[in-house]
């Protein structure tokens, strides 16, 4: 199989290292709104092994958590604030209608949905087959939805 | 093949062990999303998806978008609906671009066509503005100040 070099022709293409904060360029994070901030983080280390960067302050500093490629960033709702003048940031208000989330694309579905529940992840569903993929979703502590997905054999993206 | 370096890691995707982590969000035209964060962020499209299920990938920075239409419920989560954002000023989640030089990516985005919401605001900790993507979306860019990791 051509992996191993399609991997050696591409570090060179791909050699950037991602950093929080960024010394140039830019970090990709995911911001919820959450209830309880060190609720949150404590969720996140547990189940995915996340990496607790910042529990924040009370002047308004989030939480920052390291989440395998990704920095996830928790804090309490609010606002209008003046750069953004019109937006309100709550908890999901109705955790069944969903715009976006968190995708985690994994490995091994059955052994992440095995582990991540043996540490107190709660599943919406155990894994099912999809058109291509296998998936089953867990809801966090405010109800966000998370994706927990693996692509099947010969699909790349599922 | 398609990998990011975080720290002494490297995450592919789809990933051949552990798991690598994208954001999902519905899209009322998938081409349309990809070509704005292709555009804007310099993102690359992966894969565009088809109309039978499978979605659009965008690799940005350190992570992956996946982008799709709405639907459901599906017998994975047999309660939920996804939908477009429905009032694009009541959030609870959104993409955050951590940057160096907030002025920088103000002026090089706005170039490409982003819609900033306002200009760059000093903040507790940070300077932040923000950005509407084509379905509404909040986008978050923010440079933490000098003395703040994590602003």
């Amino acid at each position: 199989m051509s992996e191993s070099k399609a991997a050696t022709s591409q570090v060179q293409v791909e050699q950037k290292i991602y950093e929080m904060p960024p010394k140039d360029g830019m970090t990709i994070a995911h911001f919820i709104t959450v209830a309880d901030v060190a609720r949150s983080l404590r969720f996140y280390e547990t189940v995915f092994g996340g990496r607790v960067e910042s529990r924040g302050d009370s002047k308004g500093a989030p939480g920052y958590i390291q989440i395998a490629n990704t920095w996830l960033i928790v804090n309490v709702g609010g606002g209008p604030t003046p750069d953004k003048p019109t937006v309100t940031l709550s908890v999901p208000p109705d955790p069944d209608k969903v715009s976006s989330f968190m995708n985690f694309r994994v490995a091994d579905i059955q052994a992440c949905y095995k582990l991540w529940r043996s540490r107190g992840a709660e599943f919406i569903t155990e894994p099912k087959p999809k058109y291509g993929e296998t998936r089953c979703y867990i809801r966090d502590p405010d109800g966000y939805i998370i994706e927990v997905g693996q692509s099947n054999p010969g699909i790349t993206y599922g | 093949m398609n990998e990011v370096h975080v720290g002494q890691k490297t995450y592919q995707m789809p990933p051949p062990d552990g798991f690598s982590v994208a954001h999902f969000i519905t899209v009322a035209d998938v081409e349309r999303s990809a070509r704005f964060y292709e555009k804007v962020f310099g993102g690359r499209i992966m894969t565009m998806g088809n109309n039978v299920g499978a979605p659009g990938f965008i690799q940005i920075a350190n992570t992956w978008l996946i982008v799709y239409f709405g639907g459901g419920p599906t017998p994975d989560k047999p309660t939920v609906t996804l939908s477009v954002p429905t009032d694009p000023d009541s959030v609870s989640s959104f993409m955050n671009i951590r940057v160096a030089d907030i002025h920088a990516c103000y002026e090089l985005w706005r170039s490409r066509g982003a819609e900033f919401l306002t200009e760059p605001k000093e903040k507790y900790g940070e300077t932040r503005c923000y950005i509407r993507d084509p379905d509404g979306y909040i986008i978050e860019v923010g440079q933490s100040k000098p003395d703040f990791a994590y602003g």
